[in-house]
């Protein structure tokens, strides 16, 4: 079954952190929950989690994602909380979130989380927001083979002022994974917002040696841009250093450090 | 030896259906499934209500395998000709059925179709059926349902904007305006008592429509039906509101009549006589009474008609029938029942083993002269007071072959003839092949068969499908339809030709997972849609789309992911591309009595060539099959809720918004400011 992918981060989602998970395929990605990508990847946590990342797009220290992510294993449900950060004194997003997910026996995994974006505005030297859900579902139809839905924002909220209306992302994916063995995943996703192009991502992921693994990916939209990233990981640490190069702007890096508490 | 086989496979197949259990649908959905796989892409308005209505009496009251007959079975719109004459062989060469597993023996059923058949088929002791019937009995087995609906759409439509010092009398000033408030509503009750007596009353009120005033006192549409069944000589009764169809549809078949679809192999109607109207369709029914005789092998049917119709009528004449039943506005109400028409018919039909003849006539006079404005493509439609159509049908099954058709005439000599054959080489091919041609004067008021279009004139074509079972879980459906308009058509200024394809496979991966990938191809012409051209120019216009969905189940959980795209292309301009895509999410709580449906869907066509059509769950009785153009995304919560065993309620909202800057939606009274178009909708069934 050729499940498509789809996850979208257009190019007014700035808020939006990008995941660790190569080229961006996190919808399907079952061993990595990133914050205001598929919630339902919330529900595979099995340990108390504490995420730091840093992005930057294309060496513009203006134009930085901070963002910060918590999550929670319980016997019902798993909650994760997540706050993101884009901008600079003068131009500023934010974005809060709380989310629930859960997994059903390794058979699925269903989530919402329930976000507020805000911005700031310089005309009217205030702060306008406006929350919106995310709804994340993945179904593994066998060991090896899962696929992922996500909306973002299904409901195409937006900020209005006096001025301007702030459009704010809705994003419709489908994603799938592949192991063909324990050490290599591959995994396809489609990305829509509503009003940007589509985006088409594959990406590899080899575990390469015990502690530590190489990504290899690309996806295009208005542009082909290729992935590359390295994993690292110690008894309760993880390191996470992604780069995507686009022909046009350059490099965007990004980095992430997670810590699962025992 | 047919102890022992069925012994061994009542063990196998036993351990399987008690598994499939859980991933079994109820049996609304599994009617709502078989109905969206014939209209899944369809464009035409098609009577849920009905189809709806005939399968759950079905389910009510099973089919007894062992005694049923071929119009019996016929009633499952889902089986194929040849899968009926399987059963109905295996039952007469291998004798009366033991268990209701047996089914897998029968050639051509796979494990989908034995599903979809188990609720409404049973086995048991023969019944009586013409047995007395008892006051005692009918009212203590007799069932009662009440049905009451409302939809509203949340947004204000341009229709029920009244000036800002809101004067009453704006609607009377204004005939464009609606006349009444925007809420649908509809209030229905039904009696029935086994498949014997069935009894039923329906009030409805369109949106719009006025439920008091000056132009209505109480609903704007009443429907009243009664039907007894297997009363001595008289197989049926109806009286009031009513149908009646016979043979393949060229004469009369005034329903939800087979097409092209999936069920490949599905493409006449089935001739199930006369019998009650319980829907709400304004039009599409007779109103009086007829009866059925059984005489041995004969079946001899009349009846007769007279109803108000609605047209367009000045001074004695009118151009077009309006079928909608709208009446919100005063230009909608002054062409309310406008028109007298009258219809009496009648139909002999002798059945034997092998054999199946029949002869159908009806006459139709109006008390007006129907009279439509001339233009090329109506040229020849039907005008005038007075119409005599009549027609002759036949099945003759000859081994493996199994011949149809009908030849119908009406009284201007023009002549529709359709005419096909069934054949199943071996158990995992079946084929069909269909010739029909139907002139262009050929013009009646009910006809509905198999036809590129919703009318049954101007048109002639072969018919080629296909149904392959290759491997166990694998089914593979195809079609080829090449069609020729001897005349011009709505939307075709010349005559012109067609071909119309359709490849789907089918992969029943495990109990709970299945999946099909569907690929059409069309290839039809169109007027130039460029501005100033004097002369008509047809041009060629092809659609290609390719549509994946899966489906899986797990305990009360159950999802399906639709992935459609499609190509136009018109004459030489470039090709536009669609894109559909949607993802359902439905829910039964374990512990209480609570059933949700969750949608969210994205669509992205280009233009209106790439429309998309898509079916979606609603309330009990209702069926929608929105069309999508643009770019947007549509979303829906349906709830059920059974309060206890007597009284039910179901819950539908549902949203779409446009993405594609539009700050207007639909137009005329129906416009709503902005991008966002909301409806709920409310269902309360009590039964006792």
């Amino acid at each position: 079954m050729c499940l498509f992918s789809a996850i979208i981060f257009s190019q007014i989602s700035n808020p939006l952190p990008s995941s660790t998970s190569i080229a961006q395929t996190s919808v399907s990605d079952t061993h990595n929950w990133a914050a205001f990508n598929n919630v339902a990847m919330l529900g595979y946590i099995e340990k108390p989690e504490l995420g730091l990342l840093f992005e930057n797009r294309y060496m513009i220290s203006e134009l930085s994602t901070k963002n910060i992510q918590f999550s929670l294993p319980t016997n019902s449900v798993n909650v994760g909380l997540s706050f993101s950060h884009f901008g600079y004194s003068l131009y500023h997003e934010m974005i809060a979130g709380i989310g629930f997910a859960r997994n059903f026996s390794d058979k699925f995994a269903l989530g919402v989380q329930f976000d507020y974006y805000s911005a700031y505005f310089t005309a009217s030297n205030s702060y306008r927001g406006a929350f919106f859900p995310l709804v994340g579902l993945a179904v593994a139809f066998s060991p090896v083979f899962t696929a992922g839905f996500t909306v973002l924002n299904p409901f195409q909220t937006n900020i209005q002022t006096e001025f301007v209306t702030k459009r704010l992302p809705s994003v419709f994916s489908f994603g799938s994974q592949y192991f063909f063995s324990p050490e290599l995943v591959w995994r396809t996703q489609i990305d829509k917002e509503v009003s940007s192009n589509y985006r088409f991502a594959t990406g590899f992921e080899y575990q390469m040696l015990q502690k530590f693994n190489v990504k290899l990916g690309m996806y295009c939209s208005d542009y082909l841009v290729s992935c590359l990233g390295i994993g690292f990981i110690t008894h309760s640490f993880r390191f996470d250093l992604n780069c995507d190069v686009h022909p046009l702007l350059g490099i965007k890096p990004l980095a992430a450090i997670r810590y699962s508490f025992k | 030896m047919k102890t022992l086989f069925v012994s061994i496979i009542f063990i196998f197949f036993c351990s399987y259906a008690l598994r499939a259990q859980d991933a079994m649908s109820t049996t609304e959905q599994i009617i709502a499934d078989i109905f969206e796989k014939f209209t899944a892409e369809s464009d035409e308005t098609i009577d849920y209500e009905s189809f709806y209505d005939d399968l759950m009496f079905c389910a009510e009251n099973p089919i007894n395998l062992n005694q049923a007959n071929g119009d019996g079975l016929g009633k499952l719109q889902f089986l194929s000709e040849i899968q009926i004459e399987n059963i109905l062989s295996y039952i007469y060469e291998f004798g009366a059925m033991q268990t209701i597993y047996e089914l897998q023996l029968v050639e051509g059923l796979d494990m989908t179709d034995i599903r979809r058949m188990l609720p409404f088929v049973r086995l048991g002791e023969s019944d009586n059926p013409k047995g007395k019937i008892y006051w005692n009995d009918l009212l203590k087995y007799g069932k009662n349902e009440f049905l009451f609906r409302l939809d509203k759409g949340l947004e204000t439509k341009e229709g029920y904007r009244f000036t800002p010092n809101e004067d009453v009398n704006v609607p009377t000033l204004n005939s464009k305006l609606y006349l009444g408030n925007e809420l649908y509503n509809s209030l229905k009750y039904r009696f029935h008592y086994k498949d014997r007596i069935q009894v039923g009353f329906s009030g409805e009120k369109d949106a719009g429509e006025q439920f008091w005033g000056a132009t209505n006192k109480g609903y704007d549409f009443y429907s009243f039906h009664a039907q007894l069944n297997n009363f001595g000589k008289f197989r049926t009764i109806v009286l009031g509101d009513f149908r009646a169809n016979f043979g393949q549809g060229l004469v009369l078949h005034p329903e939800f009549g087979m097409g092209k679809s999936s069920y490949v192999l599905n493409v006449t109607p089935r001739s199930s006589g006369l019998k009650r109207y319980s829907s709400t369709d304004e039009y599409n029914f007779f109103r009086g009474g007829g009866v059925t005789l059984k005489l041995g092998k004969f079946d001899v049917s009349a009846f007769y008609s007279n109803k108000m119709i609605d047209g367009d009528t000045v001074n004695g004449t009118f151009s077009t029938i309006i079928k909608t039943g709208y009446h919100r506005t005063l230009d909608e109400f002054s062409k309310k029942s406008s028109v007298n028409q009258q219809i009496v018919g009648g139909n002999v039909t002798y059945t034997n083993m092998n054999l199946q003849v029949g002869f159908t006539a009806v006459h139709t006079e109006l008390n007006n002269n129907l009279i439509p404005d001339k233009s090329v493509y109506n040229y020849f439609y039907f005008s005038g007071k007075k119409q005599t159509t009549g027609g002759v049908f036949y099945r003759y099954r000859w081994n493996k072959l199994n011949l149809f058709g009908e030849t119908a005439m009406t009284d201007n000599g023009s002549v529709a003839t359709l005419n096909g054959c069934y054949f199943s080489p071996v158990s995992q091919v079946s084929l069909v092949v269909l010739h029909r041609y139907y002139s262009p004067e050929y013009d009646t008021f009910y006809a509905s068969s198999f036809s590129e279009t919703s009318r049954i004139n101007n048109e002639s074509g072969l018919y080629i499908g296909a149904e392959v079972r290759p491997f166990r879980k694998w089914k593979l459906s195809a079609y080829a339809d090449s069609y020729r308009f001897l005349w011009p058509k709505y939307g075709i200024d010349a005559p012109s030709v067609g071909n119309d394809y359709l490849f789907q496979a089918d992969f029943t991966a495990k109990r709970n997972l299945t999946m099909y990938w569907r690929f059409k191809y069309e290839d039809k012409q169109t007027n130039l849609s460029t501005t100033g051209v004097v002369m008509p120019v047809v041009v060629p216009l092809q659609k290609s789309s390719l549509r994946y969905q899966l489906t899986y189940s797990y305990l009360n959980f159950s999802f399906k992911n639709v992935l459609e795209v499609n190509l136009s292309k018109q004459s030489s301009d470039n090709w536009t591309y669609g894109v559909i895509a949607s993802q359902d999410i439905s829910y039964a709580f374990p512990r209480i009595p609570l059933k949700m449906d969750i949608r969210f869907q994205f669509f992205d066509a280009q233009n209106y060539e790439n429309r998309f059509y898509s079916y979606e769950r609603d309330v009990l009785y209702a069926f929608s099959i929105p069309m999508y153009y643009g770019l947007g995304s549509r979303y829906y919560l349906n709830v059920q809720y059974d309060l206890n065993k007597h009284l039910s309620l179901w819950f539908k909202i549902a949203q779409t918004v446009y993405s594609d800057d539009r700050e207007l939606l639909s137009s005329g009274n129906e416009t709503i400011s902005g991008n966002r178009k909301t409806d709920i909708r409310l269902l309360v069934k009590y039964d006792f």
